[in-house]
């Protein structure tokens, strides 16, 4: 069988206990140890402090292009997330179920604009004007979302529209990538990091935003 | 590596995959590639660009150097312990759903990829960008069983219609001017020829979103597979790698041995280093961290996930004390954009799909230096790949040491042979030199004109192509030294040479 | 007076004794007793370059035999010292007592600016030049050796002087050795760079660490009709 011959052959050209790879003394923890790791894993870099990270958070994603607009509750987010989609002539919008949302997806139900849950065919979600989800992080260094999938998060609702809306509480707000994975915990089936809205800069070496994803990324940010 | 046992000085890695191809011709690839303005001129617009970026990333962050340094010590670590980490891998993936297969090269990967595609009834396939696909030639194997494939990524859309190669680890197609693009577009997609980039791209997006819609299986690659978790990390900008593993019912990943992190923690010195690296973005649009196919209840993601560890030629770069490090690699590319050799000769003079300084190591090492053996000459040594590889890759030392391999393989030309072994007989003496030095004075007498030779014979010709040469000194500086000590006061004689003498 | 042994390397000693000549008086100014091993030819690096192992390594033998009592080596190339620090060792990693020997040649192996910068603690060996110099950082000495500010340190004491900046100064020129006979095109190509970059800086001479990459740029500006001229770091220190 193919797994053992390959298991076989990487044993016999592993470079053993004299290699710099196993010479390397100390181990690190890792909250999501599950086997003892091999000796030698070297220790990871400890976060950054890099000051307030709402305030580089809002920084950094302006040089993406990103807006961000700061409101004190869910009450005021939701009448702004109407507002900013109805700058945008959106009619149908995709949407998580979540109940951190439920004031917003009331507030644009209530405006008239067509909510598409999960559970929607992939037909009417590739049709919608624009995404509405939350997120469970941002990252301040790169202004990054982290967005975990479940049977309220839908993927698409954040892929497939052109203009994706973010509601990000401001306390989860970390500082950099070590911060997150740092945080333990169990991992969806699918958990997305999204820097600023979609590009590509293959054709004539000239920055196109919206290649497959979001043209638009709009974030508001709860609190604080 | 370098206090390990040494290999046989005389072995040559064997081609891996039975169709190593004919021996890539690099010398004759630069020579057409320097003449090709759009090239140079695509080249020259996009480098720079590239390298500035990456250069501001890298100073941004204060620890750059540790980040660096940990990736490439987590890499010889992972190296060290690869059976460990993939059975831990393979046991994770598994947990939580997914299918694990494994490939000891490319005609094993590309059965177990097209007898999924068969047994599950696919019909339609689509790809996002992935180096170790181009590797094993995945595409026409899927095409003869009858099912449709569709690259995703834009560049890698256009080297589809266009029958290409692509050229770049992460620019597919920066050998290719948009207005090229769009005749290609108008030509097969009958399209009005649009002039600019964002209209193409539209272009594209839409006629790939309805391939993403109808599509049954999605073929993406891995950056990283993490053991601890089961995850697999997928990184783009365009979104399409995203779709390819959401929407189909179907997500089959491809991975080199290679790619496997033992942390999820890990990430954080990785994402970091491959997006500042790669495309000096703080962070790259999209990293998907896929744990298992959708779970209960989810409505969307692939009902099914299929993990691809590949060796095809690995594990022989991980026997080899002193090329194993190449293993640490992480495609960002860094290393071909900072080449000035890869500016000049562009992607496909290496004739792989890993190019510039990394290619130049690793198609020898998968390939075989019998087919590749041009690859490691092809650079000044400058060491501008070394100074930016996130991992820290040696790549000037494992160019060098290829050189080596390729000499005692007898693989050098006959030019080489001469110049080194005559080379070494003059410069075995100092009366050699001193005897042969003065010979040469006497018969480049002909060939000097106003201080300067500007013609010189085959094979050395190539110098005066592009460059006037130097004559030998009338008096070598060791005459000059000897007449120096002899006359008293020592610096009463002055300096005994003229500046025309040195070609100055 | 510190005693100095000169290795003037191949290049210099047969195509410009002139270089050589300079390096002599600059390390004299700098109040070092030099000395020049009559014995010495080459350090190998044009073979172990191109794969010829073999050759490099009875080339370097030679050089250990030549140099090994030396209090000190100065050579006025980055490239050629960074042959013997960095490659040497590695060159003889299966024979333990010629490693260790070589190992400690490497150590007391100097570039001429870095012996007179980072070991003398000189900069300013009183030198006058009215020029408008540009500095190429060659591949070597720069990214080999880490010398990045001793050249320009010497430079900038020079009377006179007045340095101007390089674009993409950093950029290899293109030489590689037998790499410029062999892709003579790239190394063309680049070397093309170099010198728009160079005519860029409104410099009247262009100045480096190595006679090798002089050599190629020198070629290439003279063929093209250039009056910019190529100059060794020795030899503009030797002004006065």
């Amino acid at each position: 069988m193919s797994r053992d011959a390959l298991l076989a052959r990487i044993r016999a050209a592993s470079p053993g206990p004299g290699s710099p790879g196993a010479a390397i003394a100390g181990r690190a923890p890792s909250a999501h140890a599950l086997h003892p790791a091999p000796p030698g894993l070297p220790a990871l870099p400890a976060p950054q402090v890099l000051g307030d990270p709402v305030a580089l958070f809002i920084d950094r994603a302006r040089d993406l292009g990103v807006g961000v607009e700061r409101v004190p509750s869910i009450q005021e987010a939701a009448e702004l997330a109407a507002a900013r989609l109805a700058q945008r002539r959106v009619h149908r919008v995709a949407v998580w179920e979540t109940p951190d949302l439920a004031p917003v997806l009331e507030h644009l139900r209530a405006g008239g604009i067509e909510v598409l849950g999960p559970g929607s065919s992939i037909e009417a979600l590739a049709q919608a004007d624009a995404g509405v989800t939350g997120a469970e992080w941002g990252i301040a260094e790169t202004a990054t979302l982290a967005l975990a999938s479940n049977p309220q998060q839908p993927r698409l609702v954040s892929l497939l529209p052109p203009v994706h809306l973010v509601i990000l509480r401001a306390d989860r707000i970390l500082s950099d990538l070590h911060a997150l994975f740092l945080h333990g915990g169990t991992l969806p089936s699918s958990l997305t990091l999204i820097t600023g809205p979609s590009r590509s800069a293959d054709i004539g070496s000239v920055l196109v935003l919206g290649a497959h994803g979001p043209t638009e990324v709009v974030i508001l940010l709860i609190g604080r | 590596m370098r206090s390990t046992a040494p290999p046989d000085p005389t072995t040559v890695p064997q081609g891996a995959t039975g169709h190593a191809g004919p021996r890539i011709d690099m010398i004759g690839n630069t020579e057409r590639a320097i003449r090709d303005r759009a090239l140079q001129d695509a080249l020259g617009r996009a480098l720079p660009v590239f390298r500035q970026l990456r250069n501001e990333m890298a100073a941004e962050i204060p620890e750059w150097e540790l980040l660096r340094e940990t990736a490439a010590r987590t890499k010889d670590h992972v190296l060290a312990h690869l059976d460990i980490y993939l059975s831990q891998l393979e046991a994770q993936v598994t947990a939580h759903n997914g299918v694990v297969h494994w490939a000891l090269d490319a005609a094993e990967a590309r059965r177990i990829i097209t007898e999924l595609a068969r047994t599950r009834g696919v019909r339609r396939v689509v790809k996002s960008k992935s180096m170790t696909t181009e590797e094993i030639h995945l595409n026409p194997a899927i095409e003869a069983i009858g099912v449709k494939v569709v690259e995703t990524d834009l560049g890698e859309y256009v080297v589809q219609l266009a029958g290409d190669r692509p050229s770049h680890i992460i620019a597919p197609i920066i050998h290719k001017s948009a207005a090229s693009v769009a005749e290609l577009f108008a030509r097969k997609l009958g399209v009005p020829q649009h002039e600019r980039p964002e209209d193409l791209a539209r272009v594209a997006r839409e006629t790939l979103r309805a391939e993403f819609l109808a599509a049954d299986m999605g073929i993406t690659g891995v950056n990283f597979a993490v053991a601890e978790t089961g995850t697999l990390v997928v990184v783009e900008n365009e979104g399409n790698a995203r779709l390819t593993a959401t929407r189909p019912r179907i997500h089959v990943a491809v991975m080199g041995i290679e790619k496997v992190l033992p942390r999820l923690a890990d990430l954080g010195v990785f994402l970091r280093l491959l997006a500042r690296s790669a495309t000096g973005q703080r962070a790259s649009v999209y990293a998907s961290l896929v744990t298992g196919p959708r779970r209960a209840g989810e409505t969307d993601g692939p009902e099914e996930l299929h993990l691809v560890i590949l060796d095809n030629g690995r594990t022989r770069v991980l026997a080899d004390p002193k090329l194993q490090e190449a293993l640490r690699c992480i495609r960002c590319g860094a290393c071909l954009n900072v080449c000035p050799v890869f500016e000049r000769a562009g992607g496909h003079a290496y004739e792989s799909e890993y190019s510039g300084p990394i290619g130049a190591v690793i198609t020898p090492a998968l390939r075989g230096l019998e087919h590749a053996s041009e690859l490691p000459f092809a650079s000044t040594l400058c060491g501008a790949c070394l100074e930016v590889c996130p991992v820290k890759i040696d790549l000037p030392r494992m160019l060098l040491e290829l050189r080596g391999r390729a000499v005692r393989a007898g693989l050098a030309g006959w030019m080489d042979r001469v110049f080194a072994r005559a080379w070494a007989f003059v410069m075995g003496s100092p009366a050699r030199l001193r005897v042969l030095g003065g010979l040469g004075r006497l018969l480049q007498r002909p060939f000097v004109r106003r201080g300067r030779i500007e013609r010189l014979p085959y094979p050395i010709s190539g110098w005066t192509a592009y460059r006037s040469a130097p004559p030998l000194a009338a008096t070598p500086f060791r005459d000059w030294w000897a007449s120096r000590r002899n006359a008293s006061p020592p610096d009463a004689s002055g300096p005994g040479t003229s500046r025309e003498r040195d070609g100055q | 007076m510190r005693p100095v042994a000169l290795f003037v390397t191949c290049l210099v000693d047969q195509l410009f004794p002139h270089i050589g000549e300079c390096t002599v008086r600059v390390l004299e100014r700098a109040g070092c007793a030099v000395s020049f091993p009559p014995a010495q030819t080459c350090c190998g690096q044009a073979t172990f370059n191109d794969g010829f192992q073999e050759q490099a390594r009875s080339l370097a033998r030679q050089f250990l035999d030549v140099f090994e009592g030396a209090p000190a080596i100065v050579a006025p190339s980055g490239s050629c010292v960074a042959m013997v620090r960095e490659w040497y060792p590695q060159l003889f990693e299966e024979s333990p007592a010629l490693h260790e020997r070589v190992q400690a040649l490497a150590h007391r192996t100097y570039e001429l600016s870095e012996y007179l910068v980072r070991v003398l603690g000189q900069t300013d060996l009183g030198a006058r030049f009215p020029a408008a110099v540009a500095y190429h950082p060659s591949c070597h000495g720069l990214r080999g050796l880490g010398l990045r500010e001793e050249p320009l340190r010497l430079l900038a004491a020079v009377r006179d002087l007045r340095l101007v900046e390089l674009p993409r100064a950093d950029e290899c020129c293109g030489f590689g050795g037998f790499f410029s006979v062999k892709f003579a095109g790239v190394s063309g190509a680049m070397l093309s760079t170099k010198m728009e970059s160079i005519e860029k800086s409104g410099a009247e001479v262009v100045t480096a660490t190595d006679a090798s990459c002089l050599m190629h740029i020198a070629g290439g500006l003279t063929r093209r009709g250039s009056r910019v001229r190529a100059m060794h770091l020795a030899e503009v220190l030797a002004e006065q």
